[in-house]
């Protein structure tokens, strides 16, 4: 029944709607608003949490990507981005190619490093690639806790514990509002490449792959290259984010990339929402607004994590598109209800008159 | 290549975490065969009754005894109670659902516990009375009373579990139920009783292997949480079926984690021992494969 709904959503996404157009000037209207409106009104505080919250929707994608699109679940993307923001930081230290190239850079290395790592994964599926990816984070974890982040030492690891040396920003963009756009417009071109997979060959395979992969296999798409495809791609976007964390940040340290925060990050997704984009939009928000939010209002910022973990066993059991899909219909609901409810006294009230 | 007897006092060590892996290994198993879910809150449940115990311990003076069985009866509670909950809704569901959802419960203990226990300036530990007493000395190197406990545990709970599987009434409805739970049902199974049952008994498994990994590695509850991974390879290195393989591989895994210490060049990369080892089980298994049908997703 779940997998029917599915079916149909992502049939409508890929054609091109009257509705489209509406969408298209939302996300416009948002994106103006992001851009310009939301640095003035926020303080630094905020918009350090903002930017953090943009990179990690840029994660999310990634984590969506594998999980709502080819049903690959991928426990270990906060590794891949930890992956990403090490070549994104080295790149930054050793060389002085431009800020973008930079990016672009650590993009192509994860995503190779990725592909390498998940090649073995690839083979199995289901349960198998979930545990994998798991002892993946876990292993990961363990090396940067050996290799630490380059800070602008010596020698190919670039760590020195005696040097403050700090990531670059791109020079257009030092300040941290500006720094704030440049984030936003790099997880647009991300998202935008991301939607654009979706809507062609790639993600018409990928949705095959995900209803049953010998029916998949018997219509003639190559499993294994989509597959790999969809890992190269979640492992590209990421990089480039794990790219963005180091500049935003200055300084990257181990401890901020623990297994922990890989589960949280895909119960973060689950919660937003896999089938859409905006789901992983919200998990940024999740992860890193929320925990804010409750820290200023003075409570303990442990408590995202337990809701994170109800969050997963209600979207499990109830609600599995994620707020992303839920949040607007409930909202129509709610809509329709108070809608009959002023019909309902609106006749009575002209009858009295 | 240091000397063989630097390695030798890792060699108890190795064996003691091993068969503490090889312990929650064979629940885990045991619990997936009867249920179809892979428990990966086991780390967390085992380190929430680890960490009753020590609050009980040194914050209430509770004679450790008591506390100690406060623990492992709070592992077993609490997996009755995510099972008797969630193990019925999602019965139906694919098992990689099943697992992703213990993954839920895991955040929802583990925050737990960074709530309760949140001054982390406090070194915690448990200690066990067996700890400093030598059980016996193998060429200058003293084995601890602990040590033979926790392999001896892994070692008749891996032989336990396969006698109860093989001969007992409810064991054999558990491996029924491991094949299909509708038929098993229709033959006048209680299945609910069964499966509350595996849910119990793996529980309290957890509990007995948090406290052994509390005493042997470290009180920490993310840590204790995320040792899971040491027994999930193990259990996927017997393919989430054989009993004896997962004994084997874990105590494999606890070795080769303890005996690479000495070894400089890669001492300080053997925690990823499981993911290596898994990776190459994998590869084995997978050799001449091209595709594998699983299913995959949250359906």
């Amino acid at each position: 029944m779940e997998a029917t709904g599915v079916v149909t959503r992502v049939g409508s996404s890929v054609r091109v709607s009257r509705g489209e157009g509406i969408q298209l000037a939302v996300i416009a209207a948002l994106l103006v608003f992001v851009l310009v409106g939301l640095p003035q009104l926020l303080s630094l505080f905020w918009i350090d949490t903002s930017t953090s919250a943009v990179v990690y929707a840029v994660a999310a994608l990634g984590v969506g990507l594998l999980v709502g699109r080819v049903g690959m679940v991928s426990l270990g993307q906060v590794a891949v981005l930890a992956l990403g923001a090490w070549v994104g930081a080295k790149f930054c230290l050793s060389t002085s190619l431009p800020y973008p190239i930079v990016l672009l850079m650590s993009g192509l290395i994860t995503m190779v490093l990725g592909v390498l790592i998940g090649l073995p994964a690839l083979r199995v599926s289901g349960l198998y690639l979930a545990l994998v990816t798991l002892m993946l984070a876990g292993a990961i974890t363990v090396v940067l806790t050996v290799t630490n982040f380059p800070n602008g030492g010596k020698g190919f690891l670039g760590y020195d514990e005696n040097y403050p040396g700090t990531i670059r920003r791109p020079s257009i963009a030092t300040s941290d509002p500006a720094f704030f756009r440049y984030s936003v417009i790099v997880a647009v071109v991300m998202f935008a490449l991301v939607v654009w997979h979706l809507r062609s060959k790639p993600g018409r395979a990928w949705a095959a792959i995900r209803q049953s992969e010998p029916a998949a296999l018997t219509a003639g798409v190559n499993v294994t290259l989509y597959k790999m495809w969809a890992f190269a791609l979640a492992s590209f976007v990421t990089g480039v984010a794990g790219g963005l964390l180091g500049s935003g940040a200055g300084k990257l340290y181990t401890f901020q990339f623990p297994t922990s925060q890989s589960v949280i990050l895909f119960a973060v997704v689950l919660m937003g929402g896999i089938y859409t984009v905006w789901g992983a939009v919200l998990a940024g928000v999740l992860l890193w607004v929320l925990p804010a939010l409750f820290t200023i209002w003075g409570i303990d910022s442990q408590l995202p994590t337990i809701l994170f973990g109800i969050g997963v066993l209600q979207v499990l059991t109830t609600a599995p598109a994620g707020i992303a899909y839920q949040f607007p219909r409930d909202m129509a609901k709610l809509g329709k209800l108070l809608y009959r409810l002023v019909r309902r006294f609106t006749p009575s009230a002209s009858g009295a008159s | 290549m240091p000397s063989w007897s630097s390695f030798q006092p890792f060699i108890p060590i190795g064996l003691a975490l091993g068969g503490v892996y090889a312990l929650s290994g064979v629940g885990m198993v045991v619990l997936y065969r009867a249920t179809g879910v892979l428990n990966l809150a086991y780390g967390a449940i085992g380190a929430m009754g680890a960490m009753i115990s020590w609050s009980m311990i040194n914050n209430a003076g509770v004679p450790q005894g008591w506390a100690y069985v406060v623990a492992i009866l709070t592992g077993g509670f609490l997996t009755l109670l995510y099972g008797t909950i969630f193990g019925s809704v999602l019965a139906a569901r694919d098992p990689l659902v099943k697992a992703v959802a213990t993954l839920g419960f895991a955040l929802i203990l583990l925050g737990v516990m960074t709530l309760l226990w949140s001054n982390s300036n406090i070194t915690r530990s448990i200690t066990f009375s067996t700890d400093e007493s030598t059980a016996f000395t193998l060429s200058a190197v003293s084995v601890s009373w602990t040590q033979v406990l926790a392999f001896a545990f892994g070692l008749l709970v891996a032989v336990g579990a396969t006698i109860f599987l093989r001969v007992t009434k409810i064991g054999t409805a558990m491996r029924a139920l491991a094949d299909d739970r509708e038929i098993t049902a229709t033959l006048g199974v209680p299945v609910r009783r069964v499966e509350a049952a595996a849910w119990f008994g793996s529980g309290l498994i957890a509990g007995i292997s948090g406290l052994l990994l509390a005493d042997l590695d470290t009180l920490d509850p993310s840590t204790l949480t995320f040792l899971v991974i040491f027994t999930v390879a193990a259990a996927l290195i017997a393919r989430l079926r054989s009993i004896t393989l997962t004994f084997v591989a874990a105590v494999v895994i606890g070795l080769v984690d303890n005996l690479v210490t000495p070894i400089n060049s890669i001492t300080n990369y053997r925690d990823m021992t499981p993911f290596v080892l898994a990776i190459i089980a994998l590869l084995f298994f997978a050799r001449g494969r091209q595709y594998s049908f699983a299913r995959g997703g949250i359906r």
